[in-house]
């Protein structure tokens, strides 16, 4: 079977000189890849704002191009790059690609897939199957992500065939927050509200060329308010809405509005 | 005073005089400056953690520098009496042209301006024919010692100044504080101005300032006007008023490393050309000084200051770029060090976003205590007291003794703009 592709036929021509300088091709491309992926993000890391961001999402893109770069000097070295070379040796790497790693190559192709449709980068906070965290890299086969807890998840990237992934900034600083109010009914609503856009308007995190929105629904319990805002950073979110609930919090009590408590019962 | 003096004193002391502020534009600079700029503030960024300078502001030259006398004749600080009249002239053109139909005429500049001093001295011209005040002095509103104000309490503070009469607020950031029950008192004063409860009257504000208002009043539409930006052209003009004021002999300002001219700026020069002197060669320092400060007179001033010189280092250069046969090419008054050669203060690495909170605090109020700072940035007094004394060893914060105010440098201004902007904070339109 491997004459009938002319697998045999390809690899014949290839020396002990030329599998050398393949190899070191690829070591030299390794350890690009390698500096790339250590040395961008930590300049990033200094970096604020968009800068930040822009940097850490070329990172993905700078591997792909070096591994494209790699597979074109390293074909013609080991091989000619005739038509029939080519058909064969790629018609290998199919078929033991689809056989023995179908899961493996399938993330590989979404992985590809991911560097252009950008569904996530570095440095954007997205949630997969329940997962929230800010993505820290994109490796070949999967992405890493950062939970809040300092936990890191592995999510391959097959996983954008089937999942609904959120994301919460979209390759922007600009990540909306949500500080959640319940409190009991029959209280001034426009007071209130007003009372809650100004606590997001005084918190020196806050985005204020951005909208700050106070949106209330009325539930059978009572009210149910969610302030709206944009923290300046997204890494500042969680402290973000802490500060904004809690400063909500202390005027709304100030003001004798009060919160509903659900009975927790304990089995 | 005749129309003509008021001109020609708007045009020294206020040069573009006031526009309105959707007309403002940055000044321009060449590309390769703009490139170098960017550079410098990423490499800033990235040396933070590396290297920590001792030197705040580094000047790249043993020069000798001014005496505090030479400086203080040379580039004083302005008098802001005859900016005063110079604004007062400019609006009642504007009224005068239609452009102004308001009661209230809304000022904003940004930061070291200097537009508050000015408008504090405006009853001081409060004389029929240079303020459009019928005769009626102007009055200053000054801001309460507390800024708490409950909505019911802001509006029986307000009832209690007459607004009837003309009035002036020199500067609305002192009557806020960016904490619950400090928006108030602005709160209703611009609901009073917008309902048109006010005689006619002044508000000058911070850029900053009035941005934030801009955001939180969205639906307010107060058509503010604003002094023009300084261009290298405008700046020669106003450095030459400083140093010469009315009557002296103009200021001679050249490099030190090249010679080209920077002052007398190249339009009183053409005057000279007329009479004989030969074309003289100038240099792009005003074009790029513009730029850096973004067109900000206070700031454009502290590094100009900090760039004057009392001797050039190579004689040698300088009898190249004059011309041997024009003997009427005098020697300068003093000599100028390339803007390359200085460095602006830079920020101490903090990888906290206190450093923002704080910087953009001060900013928004145009200064603080350290009590309002501490209120309005949520930040403990002890955290604070660290951050602004790096911030202090940086000469990028200064303290007003013995108000114990603390306030952002204007030489250090644009270093923190320029972080802020990093960092994601909201910014001035200037």
């Amino acid at each position: 079977m491997i004459e009938d592709l002319g697998i045999k036929a390809a690899f014949a021509s290839i020396t002990g000189q030329a599998l050398l300088n393949a190899l070191l091709v690829i070591v030299i491309a390794s350890l690009i890849t390698v500096a790339v992926q250590k040395v961008l993000p930590r300049i990033a890391e200094k970096l604020g704002g968009k800068p930040r961001l822009y940097l850490l999402a070329s990172v993905p893109l700078l591997r792909l191009l070096i591994i494209l770069a790699t597979v074109v000097i390293v074909a013609p070295i080991l091989v000619e790059p005739s038509f029939e070379n080519m058909v064969a040796i790629f018609g290998a790497l199919a078929l033991a690609l689809g056989f023995a790693f179908k899961d493996y190559a399938n993330s590989l192709i979404a992985g590809i897939v991911t560097l252009y449709e950008m569904p996530y980068r570095p440095g954007d906070w997205i949630e997969v199957d329940g997962q929230y965290g800010v993505v820290r890299a994109i490796g070949t086969r999967a992405a890493e992500i950062v939970t809040p807890d300092d936990t890191v998840v592995i999510i391959p990237h097959n996983k954008l065939w089937n999942s609904l992934i959120a994301n919460g900034n979209d390759g922007t600083d600009n990540l909306m927050c949500v500080a959640d109010f319940h409190l009991e009914a029959n209280h001034d609503v426009s007071r209130v509200r007003e009372l809650l856009r100004d606590v997001a308007f005084t918190s020196p995190r806050t985005k204020t060329w951005q909208p700050v929105l106070v949106i209330v629904f009325n539930k059978p319990w009572g009210m149910h308010y969610r302030l709206k805002a944009y923290p300046f950073d997204p890494k500042e979110q969680f402290q973000f809405i802490s500060e904004l609930t809690a400063r909500g919090s202390a005027e709304l009590a100030r003001q004798g509005v009060k919160f509903v408590s659900v009975p927790v019962s304990v089995s | 005073m005749t129309d003509k003096a008021n001109d020609n004193t708007a045009d020294s002391c206020l040069p573009g005089g006031l526009i309105p502020a959707e007309q403002w534009a940055q000044p321009q600079t060449s590309v390769q400056r703009s490139l170098k700029d960017a550079v410098r503030h990423v490499l800033t960024q990235l040396q933070a953690g590396v290297s920590q300078a001792e030197e705040p502001f580094e000047s790249m030259d043993d020069l000798p520098e001014l005496s505090a006398a030479q400086q203080s004749r040379l580039a004083p600080e302005p008098d802001y009496s005859r900016q005063v009249e110079a604004i007062a002239c400019s609006l009642k053109q504007a009224r005068s042209e239609g452009a102004l139909s308001r009661e209230v005429v809304c000022l904003v500049a940004p930061p070291f301006s200097g537009l508050q001093q000015a408008l504090g001295r405006f009853p001081e011209i409060g004389k029929p024919g240079v303020a459009d005040s019928d005769g009626e002095g102007w009055s200053i509103i000054e801001p309460p010692h507390t800024l708490s104000f409950s909505d019911h309490d802001a509006g029986e503070w307000w009832d209690g100044r007459d607004l009837s009469r003309p009035w002036v607020i020199p500067e609305l950031a002192d009557f806020w504080l960016r904490s619950l029950s400090g928006l108030a008192l602005v709160r209703e004063l611009f609901r009073r101005i917008a309902n048109g409860d006010t005689g006619p009257g002044i508000v000058g504000c911070s850029s900053w300032c009035w941005r934030y208002w801009g955001h939180y009043l969205e639906n307010a539409q107060m058509s503010p006007w604003t002094p023009a930006a300084m261009d290298a052209e405008r700046l020669g003009v106003w450095f030459s008023y400083l140093a010469s004021g009315n009557g002296k002999s103009p200021v001679v300002a050249r490099m030190t490393g090249d010679g080209l001219y920077v002052l007398p700026p190249a339009e009183a020069a053409e005057v000279e050309k007329t009479k004989g002197n030969k074309k003289r060669k100038y240099s792009t320092f005003l074009r790029d000084l513009a730029a850096t400060s973004r067109g900000n007179p206070g700031v454009a001033l502290a590094i100009w200051q900090r760039s004057l010189r009392a001797q050039p280092d190579d004689d040698t250069k300088l009898e190249e770029a004059d011309d041997k046969s024009n003997t009427q090419n005098k020697a300068a008054d003093c000599w100028i060090v390339p803007l390359g050669r200085l460095s602006l203060p830079s920020m101490p690495q903090s990888k906290e976003s206190v450093t923002g909170f704080v910087l953009h605090g001060l900013l928004l109020h145009n200064g603080l205590d350290m009590d309002s700072l501490e209120a309005v940035t949520g930040v403990s007094a002890y955290e604070l007291s660290l951050v602004l004394s790096r911030l202090k060893r940086a000469e990028l914060v200064t303290c007003d003794q013995p108000e114990g105010r603390w306030q952002v440098t204007p030489i250090g201004y644009p270093t923190v703009r320029r972080h802020l902007q990093s960092w994601g904070f909201p910014l001035d339109q200037f």
